[in-house]
């Protein structure tokens, strides 16, 4: 897995510092999902309040369950996750809650992943900021507008700082935090599941199997901040059924 | 090639009106449109393309000059693969009837102009590409060439469908396309079509895929590519990438969680339930050594007295340490055939109890230093006692339990037969109405105190021995019983229903249970493996703080009469203080005090004869 990595960069010489930095990467990158799992876990209660303990984590007090089974389940998630991230596996990781009752898929958290591998790198990285506030449509009076940020932003941010990128999380949390303000209130005891969209050459382990995109029917999507490393961009969405 | 531009015209006329509706809905919120569709996608690139081909030449090269940036290594290719083309595709755009310009109106299809006769012009000259695609394919950069020769609209469709395999895709090419149109050279305006398409597809491709130029060559058609991924779009997939999902069911919740209460619960309220705010002292306030402790389970050799003066029997010894002095003082040495197997003070703080090897049951002044009196009854140790009041139980190894009315002369004025195996845990409610045993036959038996005859409630749940055994404070139906070695489990019960109400599974052999008079928590200490201490929460069960205790097996625990501070015996025959309820300063100190000073001034209210 990992091996393939290097395979794809042919600069060998430099290979040894740019694949230290893409493995650290892949493992923020990870650990934010791991996070975002606990956080949309006790935001949309999903399990009980009184299961989760705070961690300070990312200049945040991030709750994170303290329930053996749960932990243990989303240890279990996480380990093949870490795999996935440092072979540049995974195009998505996506959160499913499900109501337990009718089995409808009622919520749908989607973090995005691209690599800037040297191949996709000087493409216009999709940036949800400027692409939700500018309109694709209306070229002519924005373009130079777009087109210079384009230019600009996401060439890639070589040099961002550590606090740079734990300030950006921090805000995708205080959004998902603040997202229950919007989202309707779960009714029913829920549940949840965990989706990858891997590459189809991925190695997958037993526990893992083919699904279907478990989408939202006729649901309503927004799209929330992102964030970006060296080496990934990742990019939160989140859909849900619209309240009858 | 027919069946190319036979799929392109009806597309022409249709995706104008989609465009605004996707235009309106993207301006508002800034939320991301329903799922897109290959319309919304083409829309979405197309629209650059519009004003180009409705524009002329002239307006057309400035607008592309505004765009400068970097350009990849696969845009820098398409470009110059473009200028190698050059002349003759320009030439033949700016003719007027020309088949360029026929291919042009093909490719945008959302020209403002009406379409019936373009759509026949398009079919007209449809086969014009053929020869050039021919001529072009003896260049060397083959992949853009392929794709752009064949391309006409499923080409572009077929892209987007790769990009449709999920919403997130749309931004990106939202962006690109004014981005690509960088690698335009400023005169080969013909070409921007083509071009983009190209470079898009090249783009995809080493997104999506991963892939080199040969897989570009390996697809068939343009025709299969469109269809199977218009096929695998619609079922919502795509074909490069598994959607996988981690099988296991994830753990149930615990209990139904309403969302409206965990919202509007203060904060405050939501953090001290999650955290555990309690700073509890994690090392031994003392340690007092313990030679000769035995090292025996079913024991019950330390006690704590409301006078605030600990009772510990050593082999054939009983020491008692006051701890408002520290001094030490032996209180009694039996004879050489027996030792000490349980020792428990009065409720007053004045006597102790020593239960014997030989099933003598001692009662001795402490103050004075002077046996009061010794009951007989037990034909086998007395492992276990327990006060109230007046009354003295006392359990064997028999199985049988006795009450003494320390008062008279005929003292034994119960018996309570239950146990089949020696009783190692026995504890009054504090009221006196009901008294819990527990004995090696793993069975907890809940008395109570106006009908002995059998017990009220008789529990089997435990699997091993049960020792500790522990009344709540602040609920007097809870009991708590914890098990041995096999069993390792907190269970606790109603005594009024007789109803199992929680367990805690510990992970070891539970020695001894106590609550903790001022928060709502109870301590566990245990044996193997851990030789620790616990402090759960209850009713939530969590465990606050485990406390690496002793070296072996903790095997006696008794709190302090201010319920601060708990001393525990262990087989490494050590006697530790620990200081883990120790309460906030200025918070109830003082009638727990006078509880303290008013007991001992009830000192010795009974009169033993």
């Amino acid at each position: 897995m990992s091996s393939k990595a290097p395979e794809k960069e042919k600069d060998k010489d430099k290979s040894k510092v740019h694949r230290l930095s893409l493995k650290g990467s892949a493992k923020l990158v990870a650990e934010f999902f791991q996070y975002s799992i606990h956080t949309i876990l006790f935001q949309r209660g999903v399990y009980p309040a009184e299961d989760f303990t705070t961690v300070k984590k990312y200049g945040l007090n991030m709750l994170v369950s303290a329930d053996d089974q749960v932990r243990a389940y989303i240890k279990k998630i996480m380990s093949q996750l870490d795999k996935w991230m440092v072979g540049g596996k995974i195009s998505k990781l996506v959160i499913v809650i499900t109501d337990k009752d009718t089995g409808e898929h009622v919520e749908r958290w989607q973090f995005d992943v691209q690599i800037f591998s040297k191949a996709a790198q000087p493409k216009a990285k999709s940036q949800p900021a400027s692409s939700t506030t500018d309109d694709n449509q209306n070229q002519s009076p924005n373009e130079n507008a777009a087109a210079s940020t384009t230019a600009s932003t996401p060439a890639p941010p070589l040099d961002k700082t550590e606090a740079e990128i734990q300030a950006e999380i921090a805000a995708i949390f205080r959004q998902i935090t603040a997202s229950v303000t919007f989202l309707p209130q779960l009714s029913g005891d829920c549940t949840f599941n965990v989706l990858v969209y891997a590459d189809a050459d991925s190695d997958v382990p037993v526990e893992w199997g083919d699904s279907d995109a478990k989408e939202i029917a006729n649901g309503e999507r927004v799209q929330l901040r992102g964030f970006s490393t060296t080496n990934h961009r990742v990019d939160t969405l989140v859909s849900y059924r619209l309240a009858d | 090639m027919v069946t190319v531009t036979n799929m392109a015209t009806p597309s022409v006329t249709t995706p104008k009106k989609s465009h605004t509706g996707l235009f309106s809905s993207r301006t508002a919120g800034g939320r991301v449109p329903l799922t897109p569709s290959p319309h919304h996608n083409a829309n979405v690139n197309s629209s650059p393309f519009n004003k180009d081909k409705t524009s002329n030449d002239g307006q057309r090269v400035p607008a592309k000059t505004v765009y400068p940036g970097n350009i990849s290594s696969q845009l820098a290719r398409a470009a110059s693969t473009k200028t190698n083309w050059d002349s003759p595709k320009s030439n033949i755009a700016r003719g007027a009837s020309t088949p360029k310009k026929a291919l042009e109106l093909g490719v945008s299809e959302f020209s403002l102009t009406g379409t019936g006769a373009q759509a026949q012009e398009q079919t007209q000259t449809a086969p014009t590409p053929k020869p050039k695609k021919t001529k072009i394919k003896a260049k060397p950069i083959k992949t853009t060439v392929t794709l752009n020769a064949d391309r006409f609209i499923p080409n572009r469709g077929s892209s987007s469908a790769i990009a449709n395999g999920g919403s997130g895709k749309l931004n990106m090419r939202d962006q690109k396309r004014p981005k690509s149109r960088n690698g335009e050279s400023s005169n080969s305006t013909a070409l921007v079509t083509p071009a983009d398409d190209a470079t898009e597809q090249l783009e995809f491709d080493s997104l999506l895929l991963d892939d080199d130029e040969a897989e570009t060559y390996a697809r068939p058609s343009p025709n299969t590519v469109a269809y199977q991924d218009s096929l695998a779009n619609a079922c919502g997939m795509n074909v490069n990438t598994r959607i996988l999902q981690f099988k296991p069911a994830p753990p149930e919740s615990s209990k139904p969680i309403d969302l409206r209460q965990q919202y509007n619960r203060p904060l405050k309220a939501a953090n001290s339930s999650a955290q555990f705010r309690r700073r509890v002292a994690t090392a031994p306030e003392r340690v007092l050594d313990a030679p000769g402790l035995i090292d025996d389970y079913y024991l019950n050799l330390l006690d704590w007295s409301s006078g605030n003066q600990v009772a510990i029997g050593l082999e054939r010894n009983v020491y008692v340490w006051s701890a408002d002095e520290g001094s030490v003082n032996c209180l009694l040495e039996t004879s050489p055939d027996t030792y000490v197997s349980s020792v428990k003070w009065s409720g007053d703080g004045a006597y102790v109890g020593v239960g014997l090897g030989t099933g003598e049951v001692q009662i001795w002044d402490v103050a004075e230093g002077i046996k009061i009196r010794s009951m007989f009854g037990h034909d086998s140790r007395v492992g276990v006692m327990g006060w109230s009041k007046h009354l003295l139980s006392t359990g064997a190894r028999s199985g049988l339990v006795f009450n003494h009315d320390v008062r008279i002369a005929e003292h034994k004025v119960a018996e309570l037969v239950s146990h089949t195996s020696e009783v190692c845990g026995l504890e009054w409610r504090s009221d006196g109405a009901q008294l819990a045993t527990g004995g090696n036959d793993n069975l907890v038996s809940i008395w109570d105190a106006r009908s002995l005859a059998v017990p009220k409630f008789t529990k089997t749940n435990h699997k091993a021995a049960v020792k500790a055994l522990a009344w709540c404070p602040w609920n007097i139906n809870l009991l708590a019983t914890g098990g041995g070695a096999y069993d390792r489990h907190i269970h606790f019960w109603n005594t009024t229903s007789g109803a199992r109400v929680n367990s805690i599974d510990t992970g070891s052999q539970v020695t001894s249970l106590r609550w903790s008079p001022h928060y709502r928590e109870i301590v566990s200490s245990s044996g193997y493996p851990d030789n620790s201490l616990s402090i759960w929460s209850y009713p939530t069960l969590v465990r606050n703080v485990e406390i690496p205790a002793h070296e072996s097996r903790v095997l006696h625990s008794c709190l302090s009469p201010d319920g601060q501070m708990l001393a525990t015996a262990a087989a490494d025959e050590s006697l530790k203080f620990w200081k883990i309820f120790e309460k906030k300063a200025g918070s109830g100190a003082g009638i727990s005090g006078a509880g303290t000073s008013s007991k001992a001034t009830m000192a010795k209210q009974m009169t033993i004869r």
